[in-house]
This record gives C-alpha cells, structure tokens and sequence, in this order.
C-alpha cells in the first residue's frame, strides 16, 4: 500500500518543481539569448580571420598567436593586472574598514551610510570619471588649492592623465560597490564573538586575520571579484584620464570594435585572453588571503 | 573589552575621507555647472545658468533625451516583469542551494566586464543582421539591469508570507486570481521600486550603448562625445540634470520597497 501513494506523491512533488520553475524561464531564456549565446558567438568569432573588412570564418589560433607573440599586448596586460590589482588592495581594505566602524563604531548611522555609499553609486559613471579631471587636472582644484596654500609653487604634473590618475579615479567608483558585500557578509560577526577572543588574549591584528576576515570572507570575494574584474575591464577611465602613457588592454579591445582599422576576431581573443588571465589571478588571491587567514 | 560605542576621532575622520572621495566629484560637477568663468579652478567668481542654456541649445540634446527616456522605460519595463517573475520563483524554491545557485547565475552580467558584454552583443546583432540601433541598445540595456533588479527583488520578498497565497488557492481562488488579488498587490511595491532602479541604471548606461547604438545619441553618449573634444562646461549642466534625475529614481526606489514593512 505504500507504494503507490509514494509514486504518487513523487509524482505530485515534480509537477509541483515543474510549476515552480516556471516564472524562472522568461529571465533564463532572456539570459540565454542575450547573455550566452552573445558570449558563445564572440568566443568563437575570435579564432576567426579578418581581411581587411571581412571577416573570414576559420578555426585558427592566428589571433592568440599574435597576443602570445607581441611585446606590446604583454606590456598592456601586464599593466592592466597590475592596475586592476593595485585598485582593487585600495578598494577591499578601504572597504573593509568602513564595514567594520558601520558594523561596531557607527551601528545607528549604519543604513544612512550604506544608501550615501548607494546613491554615489548612481551619480553618474561617465560624470564621476570626468570629475577626476577636474579635481586633479593641472589647473585642477586639487592643484590650485595647494599652490594657493603655498605647499607648491609647482603645478603637480603626475596629478593627471597617469596610473596615479586612473587608480585614484577607479577607485572611487569601486569603493561602493565594494562596501555592499562585506557590509553584509559582517551581520553575521557579532560583539560576542569579538569580546570572547579579546578576553582570550586575541591581539588586535590577530582578531582581524583570525576572526573579522574569515567570517567576512564571502563579502571580501565578491568585493574583491567586482573591484578587480571591473577595473581591470574599464576602458573608460584610462581614456579619459590615463593620459597617453596610461592606456590599457580595454581600450585596444574597444578599438577592435569601434575605432579605425578595427579587428573584431583579434578584439574578441584579447577579450578572452584577458578575462583567462584575470580569473586565474583572482583565483591565486583568493587562495592566498586563506591561506594567510588559516595558517 | 571591545571599545564601546563612542566613536573615536579616528573613525570619524575616516568615514569623512572616505564619504569625502566619494561625494567630492559629485559636489565638483554640480559647484562648476553653475561658475561664471569656463576655467575650472577656484575660486569660483560669479554664477551663472549660461551652461545649463548651452547645454539646451545643443541640436543633438532633444534626440538625446528622448532615446535616453525610451530607454529607461524599455529597462524599467523589461527588468520589472523579467526580474520581479524570476525573483519571485526562487524565492518560492525550497532548497537553499538550488535558490543560491541561481541567484549567483542571474548576477553573472554584473561581474563580466561591461565591455565585453557590449562587444559581444554586437558581434551577436550582427551575425543575426541587425543593424546597430536603438532597439539593439534595448535589448542590452535591459540585459545589464537585469540582475541589480533581481538582486534587490529578491531581497525585499524574502519576507513575503507564501501562507496567505496558500490561504486564497485552498478557499478555491485560481492561480491566476490569486496572483491578481493577492500576490501582485502586495509585492507590487517591490516591482515598482525595481523597475525606478532599472530606469536610473539605464539612464546611466555608456558601455553597451556605445558598441550598439551605432550612429544615435544617449544623454551619456552626447556626454562622452564632448568630453572626448576637452573641457566644456556645459557637460557640467548636462552631468547634473542626469545626476539629480538618477539620484531621484534610487531614493524613491528605496521608498517604495520599505512602504509595506
């Protein structure tokens, strides 16, 4: 007699799941045609071939040949990693810091900050970017106000249109979304645990890498994801304030596909190669900020 | 004892800093809209609303505005139904693994790079044929809205009671009475409240705009295209009639979503 009311009830229970997958399907297949099969396209049209303005259809690695083989993809990787990593060890502990005097020092404040660090967010992406210029431009605010003070009688030239410039400029655009994360993954620390360590005889760095770091580390992963994977992928801002010196692989992609001589086969492999390149360092960090946090 | 409540100076002046890198390119763009003089160094001389004149007198501004509205709506349409009906069903899953596997792949959009999704969108309308336009934008506009909407859906109905639903179908309601007189009421402040933000994204969107739009113009688009030719104080004016539109949209979003609380 059990069988069959079983049967039955596995029955229901997967017409149930049927059902319940439903309201799922518009965003999925939206997800699938505009979101995957796009990616899926440029994946494959990178082992293509350009021709002067065709486009050759072909499985080569011609592309990824060129980018193994050129000083000057390697010299903008290099540098666009290096940028994307220096902005993003700004932005987690600046991030870090902030969730944690939210979290324990500013508790009543705490909403108020979160929508203040939400709504900078939505100032404007493009006119935060060209904010920057203005503040650290070489007539800028930050250069006229220190000449005014007397604290140089120099313009400060490296202010503007260099790495510091981009860095800086990133920097604060990533900052919010940063904060969101690891805010949130901090609800869960309580004082208890805090004050239970500390009457063990915890030293404060020793409760940072023991305790604050581990149980946030869900929120510093996602910051850390975010802030390195968006400002290694920003073309915008070295553009617009990296100066000539400053640019990265972004732009030489966003050139393939809108600029003269454009290439979308070559675009689409640097654009690959430099996403491979970044998730494999995300991953080592990763690693190496358990590590530290275990041993 | 972990310190008490008290804040030190430390603290503060930390969050000052922080709240100071944050707001002082806002505060510089709104200050300079309205500054006699088109040097941008202070001090500032006199005001004026020259810049904001300017910025209207711009041809290109009328089209701008009016593509950059259709946009908003299409996003704040498209991400509201999509977004609202997706969050909506994990909410209702059981199992909190299945729930957080799927909530991570609708936030995959957010973390692969803007460019990347904007050059391949168009490498995909034009395998398909379709000419870069407005109506290619739409569909990416709506592509990277998309899971901020969800996000935040999903947030504010996990406090949604599933027991009255429950309630209307076992008093014979059929579902489709039950989602219009019981479900769609109540969450309907979480929809509009995601679509306001799906409208503020898309007013800001430059990325995906630029590599689909081909030849028509956004207000951010209009934006890139003075920055790129130097400085000119009327993208100060533009910047803050965006802004303050931008800004207006999240807070009444955020509004709408604790109304219910």
């Amino acid at each position: 007699m059990t069988t069959p009311s079983l049967g039955v009830r596995l029955d229901g229970r997967r017409l149930r799941l049927g059902a319940a997958a439903r309201p799922l399907l518009p965003a999925g297949a939206y997800y699938a045609v505009f979101f995957a099969i796009p990616m899926a396209s440029l994946f494959v049209l990178s082992f293509w071939r350009a021709k002067g303005f065709d486009l050759v259809p072909d499985v080569s690695l011609v592309n990824y040949e060129k980018i193994a083989t050129s000083p000057l993809y390697h010299a903008l990787l290099v540098r666009t990693v290096a940028i994307g990593l220096i902005t993003s060890l700004i932005v987690v502990p600046i991030a870090f810091t902030l969730s944690y005097l939210m979290r324990f020092v500013f508790e009543r404040w705490a909403q108020l900050i979160l929508q203040l660090a939400l709504i900078s967010l939505f100032s404007g992406y493009l006119v935060r970017i060209y904010a920057w210029r203005t503040i650290l431009g070489k007539q800028g605010l930050l250069n006229s106000t220190l000449e005014w003070l007397g604290i140089i009688d120099q313009p400060l030239e490296f202010l503007i249109y260099s790495n510091f410039a981009t860095i800086i400029t990133l920097t604060g655009l990533l900052i919010p979304l940063a904060v969101l994360p690891i805010y949130s993954s901090m609800a869960n620390i309580s004082r208890d645990h805090l004050e239970v360590a500390r009457d063990l005889g915890s030293k404060r760095t020793h409760l940072v890498r023991t305790i604050l770091v581990p149980m946030a580390l869900p929120g510093i992963r996602t910051a850390f994801a975010f802030s390195f994977l968006l400002a290694a992928g920003d073309f915008v801002t070295p553009s617009l304030v990296g100066g000539t010196q400053g640019i990265m692989i972004g732009n030489v992609i966003a050139d393939q596909f809108r600029g003269i001589g454009s290439n979308w086969p070559l675009g689409g492999a640097l654009a690959f190669v430099t996403m491979a390149l970044v998730l494999v360092i995300y991953f080592a960090v990763i690693r190496a900020i358990r590590w530290v946090t275990t041993w | 004892m972990v310190r008490a409540n008290r804040p030190g100076v430390f603290a503060i002046g930390y969050l000052a800093a922080v709240l100071l890198l944050l707001y002082a390119p806002v505060v510089v763009i709104v200050l300079f809209s309205f500054a006699d003089s088109p040097r941008l160094s202070l001090p500032i001389e006199g005001l004026t609303l020259d810049w904001y004149r300017n910025a209207f007198d711009n041809p290109l501004m009328g089209v701008a505005v009016r593509n950059s509205l259709i946009l908003a709506v299409v996003s704040a349409v498209g991400c509201g139904t999509l977004g609202a009906a997706f969050a909506f069903g994990i909410v209702k899953m059981k199992r909190a693994r299945l729930r957080g596997a799927l909530l991570g792949a609708s936030l995959l959009p957010a973390v692969v790079p803007l460019l990347v999704i904007g050059i391949s969108l168009a490498v995909f309308f034009s395998a398909l044929g379709l000419h870069q336009s407005l109506r290619n934008a739409a569909f990416g506009h709506i592509l990277v809205c998309l899971p901020f909407v969800i996000l935040t859906m999903n947030a504010r109905l996990e406090t949604f009671d599933f027991s009255v639903l429950e309630a209307a179908r076992d008093l014979g309601a059929s579902p489709f009475r039950a989602f219009r007189d019981i479900t769609f009421p109540l969450i309907r402040p979480s929809i509009l409240g995601a679509g306001l933000l799906a409208a503020a994204l898309s007013l800001d969107e430059f990325v995906v705009t630029w590599f689909n739009i081909g030849s028509q113009q956004t207000l951010p688009v209009l934006v890139w295209g003075l920055m790129r030719r130097g400085i000119d104080p009327s993208i100060n004016a533009v910047a803050s009639v965006l802004m303050i539109t931008m800004v207006a949209l999240v807070i009444g979003s955020s509004l709408y979503g604790r109304r219910r609380r």
